[in-house]
């Protein structure tokens, strides 16, 4: 193993070693590859990296929580001192399989599930902490003598409003999706907003990402058993329905719907289509009232899944660091070339059950890769005070 | 419930089955809700109104007199979407959202002759062809049905099989029809945003016109079918030459869809309506020269002229049908103002339409209904007794609402459904199980003078609506009954007591959001006829309760009671204050007097063996000579319990967590 960790030095170059940054394996507990090529993903979206660091330098005296792992383990890779490695996730796995018992197994588990249901984990600590902090914050308000800094008047400030304030994790990830409907009977559009984390893309053969997502928006017949209860009609009428994004995230994570439900199996088979996913990304299929409809992407992350099933095979992942791509694949990484990405777009034949193919992809808005590059020499000069 | 397994095996595919009722008057003079379709019959002077409360009605609008319901067709269970009338008025076709089209008699009868079950989805369009006494039916399921008339006047209940070959092709639901005259083209619209042309002789697809851009909702084709007019979602209104198979003129007048045509024999001109609410006049020689003819209240759905065109009659999504005067075509006009000035400022004659129930409320006691209309007058309905208790006026929903809670919790035992503009009821075994509801004889207001006495709500509510089914099916099965009825206890006795429900309450057996199956009137239930078909069609559910007498099984709630620590009893368990584990499950109506009365036995009867142990002798004296209630006092989340109150009610409004139940109890000092 050392060799190989040798081998990803001498293939970037000494001198061609970014500072500051470490490239670092994540061993494996026993099909934790799910988990491990998520973080390794997340850890390559800047933004996220840099306010999972940044929550580790605010609270130091915590109690263990999901987020308080993530921001140990996050920060102990970011402290090493060696440039290449690798480094055991355990107590995250841990607590992990604490927080959710469909992950307290050996299992292999859905890497999107577990994506998901750490986001939202995340976003909840954070909601409740701050609910705490709110709550204390009254508390001191009553005997305004307490209150001992000006930091923790401000935060109390910031705090009055913030139940339906984002947290930083909306910040990042969470984008707006609004449905339209129209009932065909008295033609009335209804439109609906809702909030999204991911989008889960439904896939066709030799295809584009730009594709699919041009599907996601097309218009959808409620009709037959289906139909809409239209509030006006007072009935269940046809309708058509069109989802499109209203507000585009940060980080756009777009979740390839590759298992699907095969009846006549009874179970989850995996669809290897070839879907082409660009380096550069531009939405099309935004509203007309979309805030940002003009945000282009950046290609940063790609879970990738390797085998035939969903809870069969194995995962890993690719991330772009500043110019070069690297591969993490559990406690091994190596460089890669930017051209090898189109090995994971899928197959071309539907006869090969097992592929390597892109799963989940992260694209990174380019305004956001400028501020959070802004963000971090200011909260790195706060830091030195 | 083992039966009721048996019997869903038996009958793949075929969907669950509930029972539905209607609460109305008897005699509904007014539309409840919008009307979809009209036609008139001139020489008879009577107007017919299809009504998205599912009842046809007459109206005599014979010239110089004022107008008057004369009579309404019911047996539509839905939206009745389309009608037309056929044979020089002997007949009238219906099209509805209940999937079926009805033959209806109209010279002596005036009834429902035969129902046509072939489409699958909600039947929207009919056409018609005088000539050849042929009708055309088509609706969300794609296909497209042709009928002959006389063929269909024919039928009778035993030979009612028709066969008939939908035309193919149609790949999207279909809004409009029209035929010829002598039927020999008919046109379909669609949300395939074409039209298509088919030649009935051959039943091919002739041609496929391509021009709108959204849902085609209005067809009119002229007498020799070389020319057609369509009126679409998109706005516009098409002229198509059928010859050249292309769209030789596109007027833009109308703001919004466009939902209802009718043109002059000739295609001289055009009037069209639609969602915008206006009525404009076309001449379809010079297009510019557009007449509004009158502002509508609401989206225009369908109009037909007086013969002489001097006067159109209005549909619209509203409950009220409006005649308004046309210009004469030699009437001189200031051109200038023509189309934004209405010909009409007031309708020429009304059709009164009566309010439609747009909102309604279930009270807590799961059998009263608060309702508001589209005239904002709030209403209190009875659920058990299927009828209207009192109009309480234009006054604000929300508040008669909060003057009525009461803090007493029972299952959903009924849905309700207002697509009629009625209160309709729906009992089956869905997300609410219609047997869901078991009341105290008190709370369901009968005089008892057990306590104990329960009533279910459901099984009531068949009761009373099968109530002339049940007696001729247990005069039928003979003397059974009174082979039992020395064993009648109370209970029996009062669960097979209904109470009474207007006869004229039209019950309904349908599939669950789907197809109606039977519809009858509660008094026609014990008919010879409507007794066999009950006999095949009542679902096994209600076969199982009402007729076979399995009592309905009442709902379990499972709860733990807990000593108060302050009190001198202790869980045996190590006599810490950890509250006891030991579950218990009780039926949801239970009282808290009860539970009380479980813990005075318990702690009387066992020393030390029971789930309890008393610590000190404080509780013997408390146990002596008192009412259990005295004894104990419950609570729950801190709050102390009513003695009357029943479980769920605990559970739902104190409780409030669908975790298991803790209650403690302490003795009263």
């Amino acid at each position: 193993m050392g060799g190989n960790v040798s081998q990803l030095e001498r293939d970037i170059g000494s001198d061609q070693f970014p500072p500051n940054e470490h490239y670092f394996g994540l061993v494996n507990f026993g099909n934790t590859c799910y988990s491990n090529s998520v973080l390794q993903a997340l850890y390559f979206c800047k933004p996220f990296r840099d306010k999972v660091l940044e929550y580790k330098a605010r609270n130091k005296r915590n109690k263990e929580t999901l987020l308080t792992c993530l921001a140990d383990l996050f920060h102990s890779i970011a402290t090493q001192k060696k440039k290449v490695g690798s480094i055991a996730p355990k107590k995250f796995i841990n607590r992990l399989r604490k927080e959710k018992e469909e992950f307290n197994n050996y299992m292999q588990q859905d890497a999107h599930e577990f994506l998901n249901f750490l986001i939202n984990h995340i976003n909840e600590i954070i909601l409740s902490e701050r609910n705490q902090a709110n709550c204390n914050g009254k508390s001191k308000s009553i005997t305004p003598n307490i209150i001992d800094g000006e930091s923790t008047t401000s935060s109390i400030t910031s705090s009055s409003s913030q139940n339906q304030d984002p947290t930083w994790v909306h910040e990042i990830f969470q984008g707006i999706l609004t449905s339209e409907t129209r009932c065909l009977n008295c033609e009335e559009i209804s439109s609906k907003d809702e909030d999204f984390f991911d989008l889960q893309v439904d896939i066709d053969q030799n295809t584009s990402i730009t594709h699919c997502l041009r599907c996601f928006s097309n218009t959808e017949m409620l009709c037959s058993d289906n139909k809409f209860k239209c509030d006006n009609c007072c009935s269940y009428q046809e309708a058509q329905k069109c989802m499109r994004v209203k507000k585009l995230p940060m980080i756009l994570a777009l979740h390839l719907k590759r298992f699907k439900y095969m009846e006549q199996f009874n179970r989850h088979i995996k669809v290897s289509h070839r879907v082409v996913f660009p380096l550069e990304l531009r939405l099309f299929n935004t509203s007309d009232d979309a805030v940002n409809p003009d945000r282009m992407y950046n290609l940063v992350a790609v879970v990738i899944h390797c085998g035939s099933g969903p809870n069969r095979g194995h995962y890993i992942s690719i991330v772009k660091s500043h110019d070069f791509w690297l591969l993490f694949d559990d406690d091994m990484v190596d460089k890669i070339d930017q051209s090898a990405i189109e090995d994971f777009y899928g197959l071309t034949s539907d006869l090969q059950k097992s592929s390597e193919t892109g799963y989940i992809l992260f694209y990174q808005s380019r305004d956001a890769t400028e501020i959070s590059n802004s963000g971090m020499s200011e909260s790195k000069s706060s830091h030195c005070k | 419930m083992s039966t009721l397994h048996k019997n869903c095996l038996a009958q793949p595919g075929r969907k669950k089955v509930q029972i539905s009722f209607v609460i109305r008057d008897e005699v509904e003079r007014r539309h409840r809700a919008g009307v979809n379709s009209l036609q008139l019959d001139s020489k008879q002077g009577i107007l017919y109104s299809a009504g998205r409360d599912g009842i046809i009605r007459q109206w005599d609008v014979r010239d110089n007199i004022e107008a008057t319901y004369l009579r309404s067709l019911e047996h539509h269970t839905d939206w009745v979407n389309d009608i037309v009338l056929c044979c020089g008025g002997n007949y009238l076709i219906s099209a509805s959202s209940d999937t079926t089209v009805k033959l209806w008699g109209l010279r002596k009868e005036n009834t429902c002759l035969s129902t046509l079950r072939t489409h699958k989805d909600y039947v929207r369009a009919l056409a018609y062809a005088r000539d050849k006494e042929v009708v055309a039916s088509a609706g969300l399921d794609k296909t497209i049905f042709m009928w002959d008339v006389n063929m269909l006047t024919t039928l009778t209940t035993t030979n009612n099989t028709v066969t008939t070959a939908s035309l193919p092709g149609s790949k999207n639901s279909i809004y409009s029809l029209a035929l010829n005259n002598s039927g020999t083209v008919l046109i379909s619209g669609s949300t395939e945003k074409v039209l298509r042309v088919w030649d009935t002789r051959t039943s091919d697809c002739m041609m496929k016109l391509i021009g709108h851009t959204d849902n085609v909702k209005a067809l009119v084709v002229n007498r020799d079918g070389t020319q057609c007019l369509s009126g679409s979602s998109d706005g516009t209104i098409k002229l198509w030459s059928l010859g050249q198979q292309q769209c030789i003129q596109t007027l833009r007048i109308h703001k919004e869809g466009v939902w209802a045509l009718t043109a002059t024999d000739n295609f001289s001109h055009v009037v069209s309506g639609g969602r915008d609410k206006k009525i404009y006049m076309t001449d379809l020689k010079n297009p510019n020269k557009v007449q509004l003819v009158c502002n509508e209240s609401a989206p225009v759905v369908k109009m037909v002229t007086t013969p002489d065109m001097s006067a159109i009659w209005v549909a619209t999504s509203e409950s009220s049908i409006n005649c308004w005067k046309l210009r004469k075509s030699d009437e001189s006009a200031d051109f200038e103002d023509l189309s934004t000035t209405p010909y009409n400022q007031e309708p020429y004659r009304t059709l009164k339409g009566a309010a439609a129930i747009r909102k309604y409320h279930v009270l807590n006691d799961k059998r009263t209904i608060l309702t508001q209309d589209t005239e904002k007058n709030v209403a209190v309905y009875d659920v058990l007794k299927a009828s209207k208790l009192q109009d309480l006026g234009q006054v604000d929903f929300d508040e008669e609402i909060k003057k009525r809670h009461r803090i007493i919790f029972i299952p959903n035992w009924f849905s309700v459904d207002l697509k009629t503009g009625m209160l309709t009821i729906h009992l089956g075994q869905d997300e609410n199980d219609c047997f869901a509801a078991w009341v105290s004889a008190k709370e369901a207001g009968i005089n008892v003078t057990d306590d104990n006495l329960r009533v279910n709500y459901g099984n009531r509510m068949l009761r009373s609506l099968l109530e002339n089914w049940l007696n001729r099916i247990q005069t039928d099965h003979g003397s059974t009954e009174t082979v039992q009825s020395t064993e009648l206890n109370a209970q029996t006795k009062l669960d097979s007591q209904c109470c009474k429900i207007p006869r004229h309450t039209p019950l309904m057996i349908s599939e669950v959001g789907g197809r109606c199956l039977y519809r009858m009137l509660v008094s026609q239930a014990g008919d010879e006829n409507d007794v066999s078909i009950l006999n095949e069609i009542i679902p096994a559910w209600v076969m199982n309760v009402i007729v076979e007498k399995s009592i309905p099984k009442a709902l379990k709630i499972s709860f733990y009671l807990v000593p108060l620590s302050n009190t001198c009893i202790r869980p045996v368990k190590n006599g810490t204050l950890r509250p006891s584990r030991d579950r218990l499950v009780a039926n949801d109506f239970i009282q808290v007097q009860k539970i009380a009365e479980y813990i005075h036995e318990k702690l009387s009867e066992n020393d030390g063996s029971g789930p309890y142990n008393k610590t000190s002798d404080c509780i013997s004296n408390h146990l002596q000579g008192n009412t259990p209630e005295k004894n104990f006092e419950l609570s729950c989340n801190d709050q102390v319990l009513s003695p009357t109150m029943d479980l769920r009610t605990v559970k739902h409004f104190i409780w409030k967590s669908s975790a298991d139940l803790t209650i403690y109890f302490k003795a009263k000092h």
